[in-house]
């Protein structure tokens, strides 16, 4: 039996989101319908149907993070990139989005950058990662 | 710290020369009880899927902590992976389980390529038959529930179902399936190898506005005022949340054991503690969670799902200043039936935070009416 999450994770990697293409090529080596691939693509947070930016930000938003000044960055990153959660920038190098808990509450205010936890955030702190990002 | 303590493969040796029933009845002596919240005794869980006729079996550790607060999993697998191992083993050999999955959240993918080594290692090591194999989740809070994750793990959307029947009857793929979580599979390796024990020892994961946020091995039973002691609140404490799930109470130097904590109308649960400082409005502490709760209801049941999003509204309207008392009523109206509708632990808990800072903090609320 195939794992079906695993699949879809490896294939994520590998081209950024899943198009419908992509789910219909597994579907056929799987045999599984692509209505239940496309039913768990967009159950996970994690996995996108959508083409995404070269870099993706996920800010945690969850109370500990929030009680260490997390809102003030929340406000600063979508007036730096000019856009709202859940959107991409237009040069497609940074999609933003919000994320709950990812368990370095310990070191908040803590964001994921494509899937690597960075903790301890400041303004300072996300200012390099958005120029890092933007060359 | 007594979950760091390496058991070097001592604990299976031991499980193995016991056999099954009696590795399982020194687990209910011992009193080992399910870390994950639950608080079920492990050995009972053990012995519903041993009693279990069937040549296939499984055993899933629960590593999808996704509890906002709570990192203590993460800290298992980072210092003390061997035992967590060893702990799978033993269930697998004594359940007769012959794959094993560790469903660890996709927000920790950091830890696998290591963890990976350390299954090879041990497995190598431990001459077992027994399979270990890592799945990363995907993001879904909701899949800290052990239905949801046999669901996620067979490839369908991980959405919790209606129990029973229960994992260790009839689980993965229609199987016997025993799911423990970090803690707990770690804490057994150490429950049946060292004599002197403890069982009240137990990781508190403290943040927040504190200075000295971290993992502490503590005593349940211990004094409230002794962990802050510990964990530095930057200013006198206002409130202790019990992660986002289990609610929260007024600062009170109680002792914190379950009863105690249940008093508080409050869930213990996994021994997260989220302080919040008197520079703090609950109302901005409500905004928060029930965003989180909204954002991370899985949308299967109708209480839960519309409901999450009902009382985020009325909690900005709050904030807006165009509530009335009767928001207020309404509120926590709504906080009681989604609590008692709802189908799994999320919805039957999201709204723990809004009645317990009704009941405690309704000041803070009625500052901001119309
Ligand atoms: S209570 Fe909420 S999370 Fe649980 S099954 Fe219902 S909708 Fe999903
Ligand atoms: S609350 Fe942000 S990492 Fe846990």
């Amino acid at each position: 039996m195939d794992l079906i999450l695993p699949i879809l994770r490896k294939e994520h990697k590998k081209h950024g989101y899943l198009s419908e293409d992509i789910l219909k090529k597994i579907s056929k080596k799987t045999k599984v319908p692509v209505s239940r691939l496309y039913a768990v693509a967009t159950f996970y947070t994690m996995l996108h149907t959508e083409k995404q930016g070269k870099n993706i930000i996920e800010i945690c938003g969850s109370p500990s993070c929030y009680l260490n000044g997390e809102l003030d960055l929340e406000n600063f990153l979508e007036k730096e990139l000019n856009i709202e959660f859940g959107q991409t920038t237009k040069d497609k190098k940074i999609s933003l989005y919000k994320t709950s808990c990812i368990g370095c509450c310990d070191k908040a205010p803590a964001m994921l950058l494509n899937g690597k936890a960075i903790t301890n955030l400041t303004k300072e702190k996300v200012k390099t990662i958005l120029k890092k990002c933007r060359s | 710290m007594q979950i760091l303590e390496k058991t070097e493969l001592k604990a299976l040796k031991k499980a193995r020369n016991l056999g099954p029933k009696k590795t399982i009845s020194l687990l209910n002596k011992k009193g080992l009880t399910g870390r994950g919240g639950a608080s079920f005794p492990t050995g009972k869980k053990w012995e519903f899927a041993l009693k279990q006729k069937s040549k296939e079996k499984y055993v899933i550790c629960n590593a999808d902590e996704g509890e906002p607060g709570t990192f203590k999993d993460k800290f298992i697998m980072q210092k003390n992976p061997e035992t967590l191992i060893e702990g799978i083993l033993i269930a697998s050999e004594t359940i007769g389980a012959k794959q094993a999955y560790i469903y660890l959240r996709g927000e920790y993918e950091n830890l696998k390529s290591k963890l990976e080594k350390t299954i090879t290692k041990v497995i190598r090591k431990a001459k077992t038959k027994v399979n270990i194999e890592i799945i990363l989740g995907a993001g879904a809070y909701v899949c800290g529930e052990e239905t949801a994750i046999i669901k996620s793990i067979e490839g369908f959307r991980g959405q919790p179902y209606l129990k029973p029947p229960y994992p260790p009857v009839e689980g993965l793929y229609g199987k016997p399936t025993v799911i423990n979580n970090v803690e707990t599979l770690t804490a057994a390796a150490h429950a049946i190898l060292l004599d002197n024990w403890n069982s009240l020892l137990r990781l508190f994961c403290i943040s927040g506005d504190v200075t000295k946020p971290g993992v502490y091995e503590l005593p349940a039973g211990i004094k409230l005022s002794e962990a802050m002691k510990l964990a530095k609140p930057k200013n006198p404490v206002k409130s202790v949340y019990f992660g986002c799930f289990g609610g929260c109470m007024p600062y009170k130097d109680i002792e914190l054991t379950h009863d105690n904590i249940c008093g508080e109308d409050c869930v213990s649960g996994s021994c997260t503690m989220i302080v919040v400082d008197n520079t703090r409005s609950i109302v901005d502490l409500a905004y928060v969670i029930s965003k989180f709760f909204a954002y991370e209801s899985c949308g299967k049941c109708t209480p839960c799902r519309e409901g999450s999003v009902r009382i985020l509204l009325l909690i900005k309207k709050i904030r807006q200043g165009k509530a009335t008392a009767q928001d207020l009523n309404l509120l926590q109206e709504l906080g009681e039936h989604i609590g008692q509708t709802s189908l799994c632990g999320l919805g039957q808990s999201c709204t723990n935070h809004i009645l317990t800072s009704l009941k405690h903090f309704r000041k803070d609320f009625e500052k901001e009416l119309r």
